[in-house]
């Protein structure tokens, strides 16, 4: 992962290229890097736990595992929608502070599988605050589209669930 | 590569040069044949390409080692055995490595010239030809080795180099040496202490025999020179006293005791360079656990070779000459080189100890398998899971609008096989608590010994099975209280004898299962609680007030209290108390209880109760507004609708319930997990009056759901969430979550209230509610004590 983040500012000829599943959130289209995603499944009851950050939904049973649900929309400062059948649960892995942990992203609605070329990947554009593109890989273009590849690591990952009292 | 084999060349007739030249007295020349073996030891390729050359050169060196210390006579027949053996060296050198006959002349070789296993594991020999010598020989091995006649406090660390650590390729073997090494050493321990009480019992000191036996071959296996070699030689002197050469008297069980504690050391090092790497790696000096053990030995064998006069130069010690039970049993009347430990006495008659209660426990031991904690717990699960699917497609309206008697039937035979299946699931977890209950054989011995008193301890129920994930968090408690019992309880020898008591104080280590728990008693016969000064602190602290008016019991159990622990002059006073709360701590932590019941002068009983299992846990479930909550049931009093008489704040800022005249603060758990409840209004909601560290609230809650036994799982990466224990798949599919009382009951409520006042309570509020609590507390515990 590290070494992904110095290839991004090196240079566009990263080792970034490969197949994304891309997603919708509102009228923007981002990527995630499909060895990360362990299944899709379609939105169900989701039972909030207290004192955690608004994104964090809550948690579901997962053929019995505990898993956390994180609203994309919310963690990205969007405005929610109301869920319809469209509305996805993105199973990712991610490095948790103790091993691998598995986190579900809702998200508005799942598009497909693209292969991205390292060429068709830009270095995340600079907003003047960093805080703007800390969670973005780069940014994959195909057929025109501009699709935001996600850091997963990074959005869902170590720091998130963590002293979650003290930033509720 | 010409490279390397010059190198051989040269100083292997270097080697054979010097030795030569060597004269008795010139030492040296031995620390240049030594300087060589050591160059010869690191030259490149010379593990890969002559590893029995290489094992070679180490023993020679390790024997030569030996004649600079005097601990073998530096004499011209010695540097003859020398000379010879580097021969044979050169010999090993031209066969290319491959000469098994030379290898073992070598060994032979060696083995008549040192009494050290260190030499090689080859060497069963220690009844060396300068034992023989003795009477010629200045500074035979025995009475070398009299600068260890102190038990060494502990292995010296050497630097090490990590590039010699050729045990760590097979991490799989050597983890699982590890793994058996423990369970070896743990009994040992537990051998050797019930050797204590059955001296002389062959049956266990085979017992004891084996194990290091065991230790010794694998750890040669793995070329753990270290740990083999004290293996080795400790072996070596039980297998004397199991040859009747010796007796097993309280030298050779400090010994042992010494040595198990020295090699758990060295294993747990090993533990730490597998987690590590070989940073970690210590490499321990064993010499003076060697040479105590060779002491301890040597007291017998160097005086039957000294008084014998004669015997065949290579003798292993198990034909020792004249060494008859008789000779054996005689102590010896001049050791004054002999380490000796302390406490050591004379051995008493080896043949009256064979026939001392010959008490052999045979235990029935079915066969077993070792498995992966993680399939197991995969198992585990995947059973949950099932037992939670079948309950669903029960519950599906389509299954149950069927009226078919067949179908019904069939669920009902399912429902039996699945609960049967997640049953036998779950007592795999299960260990008998026997082995932490041993540890305390070992305890209550040092300590009687650190202080004077005289305890027997007796075990019972040792079979009784508890979650494995367990047995690690109940043993520090378990120490805390057996520490507890034989250092305070139980009085000195003398004061027994004045009180009309037998000397021995006995402390009772009970287990046993009753109700779905787990119950651990420690029972002593000591003095007892002393109530009246357990009283006068808990006032002095303002624990409780006078006007409490407090059962003996209620008394006894505030040792319990958090304020109790810190006081140093309870020490004085009553003896009781140190640290209990920590105790009651770490057994709340495992959602257990802890109670004593004391008699003033007769003793006292300490109670542990434990639930079976950590994954599961007896929980009601609760509804508050959509979500659903559960309570653990045994942190559970009471529950009920309030009355509205019985609803009170305090100066308009805290809620509480007057419950059996006590006031218990209210928790509106929805406004602290902020939710939408159907109840706002207390007098319309359901309380459930709850206690955890000794404090009680009233949670208020729509509706009670029901009581069932849920798994507990983690949140899948969300954790310290004040309030909140875990998850746990409820009946449906959904995820419930569990409660977690401690946090609920310490933190702070700082939402604010509809009713009556919206004032946040200020701490100076809580402050007042803990203490009126306290009080209140033990007073409703007293009511809850009667009623049950």
């Amino acid at each position: 992962m590290a070494a992904e983040q110095t290839a991004v500012t090196d240079s566009t000829e990263s080792g970034l290229g490969g197949k994304y599943l891309t997603f919708s959130l509102g009228s923007e289209e981002y990527g995630v890097e499909i060895m990360k995603i362990r299944e899709i499944i379609g939105i169900m009851e989701i039972t909030a736990v207290p004192h955690t950050p608004e994104y964090i939904k809550g948690v579901i049973n997962l053929r019995g595992r505990v898993i956390p649900i994180l609203e994309l929309r919310l963690r990205f400062n969007m405005a929610v929608k109301e869920y319809d059948d469209r509305t996805c649960i993105i199973v990712v892995e991610v490095n948790g502070p103790s091993g691998p942990i598995m986190i579900g992203m809702l998200v508005d609605s799942v598009s497909e599988v693209v292969n991205i070329d390292s060429a068709e990947i830009e270095p995340p554009p600079e907003f003047g605050t960093p805080t703007e593109s800390e969670n973005i890989l780069g940014m994959g273009k195909i057929k025109g589209n501009v699709k935001i590849l996600l850091d997963v690591d990074k959005i869902v990952g170590a720091g998130v669930l963590e002293h979650l009292e003290a930033s509720a | 590569m010409a490279e390397e084999v010059n190198t051989f060349d040269k100083l292997l007739n270097d080697l054979a040069l010097k030795i030569m030249m060597v004269d008795p007295g010139d030492l040296s020349v031995v620390g240049d044949l030594i300087l060589d073996l050591e160059n010869l030891d690191n030259t490149p390729g010379i593990s890969t390409k002559f590893p029995h050359l290489k094992q070679m050169a180490l023993d020679l060196r390790a024997a030569l080692g030996k004649i600079v210390m005097t601990d073998i006579d530096d004499s011209a027949e010695n540097f003859d055995i020398v000379g010879q053996c580097i021969g044979l060296m050169e010999e090993v050198y031209r066969k290319n490595d491959n000469d098994p006959e030379s290898v073992a002349a070598f060994n032979k070789l060696l083995s008549t010239l040192t009494s050290s296993p260190a030499a090689a594991e080859k060497l069963k020999d220690s009844a060396p030809e300068e034992q023989i010598k003795a009477p010629a020989a200045p500074a035979p091995a025995p009475a070398g080795s009299a600068p260890a006649a102190e038990a060494p406090d502990g292995p010296i660390i050497h630097e090490t180099n990590p590039e010699t650590l050729d045990f760590m390729e097979d991490m799989e073997l050597l983890s699982g040496f590890i793994e058996e090494t423990k369970e070896h050493l743990e009994s040992i321990e537990v051998n050797i202490l019930d050797l204590e009480d059955n001296p002389g019992d062959m049956e266990i000191i085979n017992n004891i025999f084996r194990p290091f036996h065991t230790i010794k071959g694998v750890s040669g296996f793995l070329n753990l020179t270290n740990i083999q070699t004290l293996a080795h030689s400790t072996e070596n002197l039980l297998d004397d006293v199991r040859n009747n050469i010796r007796a097993m008297d309280e030298s050779v069980i400090e010994v042992v005791l010494k040595v198990g504690d020295c090699l758990k050391l060295m294993v747990e090092n090993l533990q730490d360079t597998i987690d590590n790497g070989v940073e970690a790696y210590k490499n321990y000096d064993i010499s003076n656990y060697i040479r105590w053990v060779k002491g301890v030995q040597g007291k017998e064998t160097a005086e039957d070779s000294i008084t014998a006069g004669s015997s065949e130069p290579s003798a292993p010690p198990a034909q020792a000459p004249d060494a008859t039970p008789a000779a054996a049993a005689t102590p010896p009347p001049t050791a004054p080189a002999a380490p000796t430990p302390p406490k050591s006495s004379p051995a008493p008659p080896a043949a009256s100890n064979a026939a001392a209660k010959p008490k052999t426990k045979a235990k029935k031991v079915g066969a077993t398998i070792k498995v992966d904690v993680d399939k197991l717990d995969g198992l585990v699960n995947a059973v949950g899971e099932l037992v939670i699917m079948q309950t669903m497609v029960r519950a599906n309206p389509h299954i149950t609008a069927i009226a078919d008697p067949k179908l019904n039937k069939d669920f009902g035979q399912l429902f039996r096989i699945t609960s049967e299946l997640q049953k036998t699931s779950m007592s795999m977890r299960m260990v008998p608590i026997r082995q932490t209950f041993q540890k305390m054989i070992r305890l209550v011995r040092d300590l009687s010994k650190k202080t004077g008193k005289q305890a027997n301890l007796v075990m019972e129920g040792e079979e009784t099975e508890i979650d494995r994930n367990m047995v690690d968090s109940i043993y520090d408690p378990l120490v805390h209280m057996m520490r507890n019992s034989v250092d305070h309880g139980v009085q000195l020898p003398e004061e027994r004898e004045r009180l009309g008591k037998p000397s021995y104080g006995t402390v009772s280590l009970r287990a046993y299962q009753k109700g779905g728990y787990m119950v651990i008693e420690i029972e002593d016969d000591g003095q007892g609680l002393n109530t009246e000064k357990i009283k006068r602190k808990a006032l002095e602290r303002g624990l409780i007030q006078e006007s409490d008016n407090l059962s003996n019991h209620d008394l006894n159990n505030l040792v319990f209290l958090a304020g109790f622990s810190t006081a140093d002059q309870i020490t004085d006073v009553s003896g009781r108390g140190v640290g209990m709360d920590v105790v009651k701590k770490a057994v709340e932590k495992l959602r257990g209880k802890v109670d004593v019941m004391s008699e003033p002068g007769k003793g006292s009983i300490f109670t542990i109760r434990l639930p079976l299992t950590l994954a599961i846990i007896d929980g009601i479930i609760v509804q508050v507004g959509t979500e659903r909550y559960i309570i653990p049931t045994i942190a559970i009093r009471e529950s009920f609708r309030p009355r509205p008489e019985d609803y009170k704040t305090i100066k308009g800022q805290g809620e509480t319930l007057l419950v059996r005249g006590t006031l218990v603060p209210i928790i509106r758990l929805y406004k602290y997990f902020q939710i939408e409840a159907r109840c706002t209004d207390p007098c319309e909601a359901i309380v459930v009056v709850v206690e955890s560290e000794g404090k009680q609230r009233a949670i208020m809650v729509d509706e009670l759901l029901g009581k069932q036994e849920v798994v507990i799982k983690n949140l899948g990466g969300i954790t310290d969430i004040t309030g909140v224990a875990g998850g746990t798949i409820l009946g449906d599919g959904r995820v419930g979550l569990i409660l977690d009382l401690a946090g609920l009951v310490t933190a702070k409520m700082n939402y604010s209230l509809d009713v009556p006042a919206a004032i946040p309570r200020d701490n100076a509020a809580i402050e007042e509610a803990v203490g009126t609590e306290n009080t209140t507390d033990t007073e409703k515990a007293t009511a809850s004590e009667q009623a049950s």
